[in-house]
């Protein structure tokens, strides 16, 4: 699905990113951690070509993601605050993208009834801008919007992050929902080693731009990560 | 899609917490360019017989022909002060499936609706019907105008490239500078003659077809370089660019003797040779350090006594200009840590008092900087001293006063391309009060006594200001203080 090949990224003299090989199947649900700096936000803007690679490429079925943009269609992301329309409601915001992504009223009513338990009724039907909403409610509507147009690859960034607790266990819920349902493939960046060590299948650890551990087994990584991590 | 992103970018300008000085500037700004436009037009047709009237021994045509190529470099001129670059919110678009170049010809088609566009067919298209039309025929008379638009509108697509390349540069100073001698050089010099060196490829127009497919060929061709530059800077870091700390500790060290405030002017100092915005003001302030050079020394506004009456515009403006631009946006500067400034004790107050600070400062160095023009007679020293006592006692609380009406966030961390924070005609806006306020003062003394008396009253008038200065300035910190939660709430709303 994704690979990665050769990816560096340097500022200066200073290389953030630097990543040889790392190929992510189909449908696997990519957990990314690391402490602050370590290039995940980085990684995710390249893949999503936000940012340009200085050096390797980044493929999504076969297509350099810097030398097209049809791979847009198959992809959703919610990296920040900054991806949203802040000058919509949030139903305007999803009317917008239902127009880009040609999707029926009846597909759109169908895509956000899946978060009828995430929104908690704060979100639809309010007459709020989203630029008024509460960090927690920002990323909801983002969430939501990147799971719009049956994306095959979704990449969150610290998706748990301003989440109150019990909104947390339901987007869990939600995503674990999805893997089962569908065959979207997850790439989700955390510091919440419980919430990504429970949704996904592999872990990769980044420190200062490098991959240093890649875990696949279950069982260890909790272990792992919290010896890492000291916690 | 082309629609529902016009559709979002209306709904973006009317729900913004501005929305109604914003639209009060466009309608203003609407109706001047529909005036200014008129001008151009009336100008347009009665061209030819001004022409034959000023040159009388060539004929029109001819005294035409020759002067287009200032026209041009004119033309590169004010575009270079007056268009507005292409703005559009790109990163939100970027992770959807839009194509990046969709979104880029939308942004290039929409700058080119503007007024600019329509200033060479107006004023060129009567002078081609009423003149080249007779005199060589119809397919001369279409190709010649069509020659003339295209080159107009190839300098639109250039401009975009430009300003966007070389604006936070001072090669693009450099640039601009060098075509102001480019003109400059052929006409009060006499080194060689530009009009009649590009003459003949308009004459050439007249009898074929050639210059005007080569012409379409340079605007395709400008319209796919601005394309191509915007299109590779469409990544997010261009759009905020980390800066290197290229001015590491650069205090003005004399400003902490003011306290608080002087603190405050310290780290507004910083913020403006931090951010490009900022810098680009700044950069201009020392642009039009040169503006009297236009006037002083032309023999149009030579008065046989005394000077001419616009030298006191040119004297506030050159010795005002920073204050007046940078202060237009004067609380928007700081949109983005408002409440850093709420938060601490009479930090209001001193963010004010500290930016009063900054533009003295600034206007005594452009006071300073413009005493070699006593090359042109010691009136221009008094002028500018005049001028500056006036801006510092009265204009400087005026343009304060004036701006903090419904101050608008910005953003200064997001990056130059698709961010357009430069310089262009809304900035000139603040000019009008600060055109008005010293004549008011000038005028009837200059008339009823004479020109002296004029320059002394408004030395008086602002020395008076100078001295009421606390209670002056105590009106407009009130205005924040009374105003802050609305401030403060419309900088934190906007994303």
């Amino acid at each position: 699905m994704i690979t990665i090949e050769g990816l560096k990224k340097q500022y200066k003299d200073v290389v953030v990113l630097d990543v040889p090989n790392l190929f992510i199947p189909k449908a696997e649900c990519f957990g990314l951690v690391g402490n602050n700096g370590a290039g995940k936000t980085t990684l995710f803007r390249i893949i999503l070509d936000l940012v340009r690679a200085t050096s390797g490429k980044v493929t999504i079925d076969e297509e350099d993601v810097s030398q097209s943009e049809d791979w847009k269609w198959k992809v959703g992301a919610y990296l920040d605050e900054h991806m949203l329309l802040s000058y919509l409601t949030p139903d305007e915001y999803f009317e917008a993208l239902r127009k880009m992504y040609r999707m029926s009223d009846a597909d759109l009513s169908l895509h956000l009834e899946r978060f009828h338990e995430l929104f908690n009724d704060e979100i639809l039907g309010k007459k709020k801008y989203i630029r008024d909403l509460s960090k927690g409610n920002l990323k909801k509507v983002g969430i939501a919007a990147a799971l719009m147009g049956n994306p095959e690859v979704v990449l969150l960034d610290e998706p748990f992050e301003n989440l109150d607790p019990s909104s947390q266990n339901r987007l869990k819920k939600l995503i674990l929902n999805e893997i089962e349902k569908s065959q979207i493939t997850f790439l989700i960046s955390s510091h919440d080693l419980n919430h990504v060590t429970e949704i996904c299948e592999r872990i990769v650890l980044l420190e200062k731009g490098v991959v240093i551990k890649d875990i696949k087994e279950k069982e260890l990584m909790v272990n792992e990560l919290n010896e890492y991590f000291g916690t | 899609m082309v629609l529902q992103l016009i559709k979002l970018e209306l709904l973006k300008s009317m729900r913004s917490t501005s929305f109604a000085k914003s639209a009060l500037v466009a309608i203003f700004l609407a109706f001047m360019a529909v005036v200014l436009l008129a001008y151009v037009l009336l100008l347009g047709i009665v061209l030819k017989d001004v022409l034959e009237k000023v040159v009388e021994n060539a004929d029109a045509y001819t005294t035409l022909s020759s002067g287009l190529i200032y026209f041009f470099l004119f033309e590169f001129m004010y575009r270079y002060f007056t268009q507005q670059l292409p703005v559009m919110e790109l990163e939100r678009f970027l992770h959807l499936p839009i194509k990046k170049s969709k979104i880029i010809h939308f942004l290039l088609g929409r700058s080119f609706i503007s007024p600019l566009t329509l200033i060479a067919p107006l004023l060129f298209g009567p002078f081609a019907y009423r003149e080249i039309l007779p005199r060589f025929g119809d397919t001369a008379a279409i190709s010649w105008i069509a020659a003339v638009v295209l080159t107009s509108w190839s300098l639109h697509w250039l401009m975009l490239w430009f300003k966007q390349k070389f604006e936070d540069s001072l090669t693009g100073i450099g640039i601009v500078f060098l075509v102001l001698l480019l003109g400059a050089g052929s006409n009060y010099f006499g080194w060689y003659n530009l009009g009649e060196i590009i003459k003949p490829l308009f004459d050439w127009c007249l009898t074929s077809p050639i210059p005007v497919l080569v012409l379409l060929g340079v605007f395709g061709g400008l319209y796919q370089l601005a394309f191509i530059y915007y299109s590779n800077n469409a990544y997010l870091e261009d759009l905020s660019q980390e800066e290197n700390i290229r001015f590491a500790n650069q205090d003005l060290g004399f400003l902490s003797r003011f306290g608080l405030a002087g603190e405050f002017a310290n780290l507004e100092w910083k913020l403006i040779i931090r951010h490009k915005k900022s810098r680009t003001y700044l950069m201009l302030a020392g642009f039009f350090l040169l503006y009297g050079l236009i006037f002083y020394n032309n023999p149009q506004y030579k008065a046989d006594e005394g000077f001419s009456h616009l030298f006191v515009f040119v004297g506030s403006f050159i010795t005002g200009i920073f204050m007046l631009q940078y202060g237009q946006l004067f609380l928007s500067w700081n949109s983005a840590n408002f409440d850093f400034f709420l938060q601490k004790r009479e930090g209001v107050e001193a963010l004010i008092k500290g930016k009063y600070l900054l533009f003295i400062v600034v206007s005594i160095l452009c006071l300073l900087a413009s005493i070699p023009y006593v090359y042109f007679g010691w009136d221009i020293l008094l002028i500018h001293l005049a001028t500056f006592l006036f801006n510092m006692g009265l204009v400087i609380h005026l343009v304060i006063y004036l701006s903090l009406w419904k101050p608008k966030p910005m953003d200064l961390n997001k990056g130059a391309m698709f961010n357009y924070e430069g310089v262009g005609i809304a900035q000139f806006l603040m000019i009008i009060p600060m055109l008005v306020a010293p004549y008011v003062v000038y005028l009837p003394f200059a008339l009823i006594f004479n020109q002296y008396i004029g320059l002394a009253a408004l030395a008086i008038v602002g020395m008076a200001g100078i001295i009421a200065f606390k209670p002056l300035s105590k009106i407009s910190v009130q205005r924040v203080l009374d105003n802050r939660y609305e401030i403060s709430s419309s900088f934190r709303q906007e994303i």
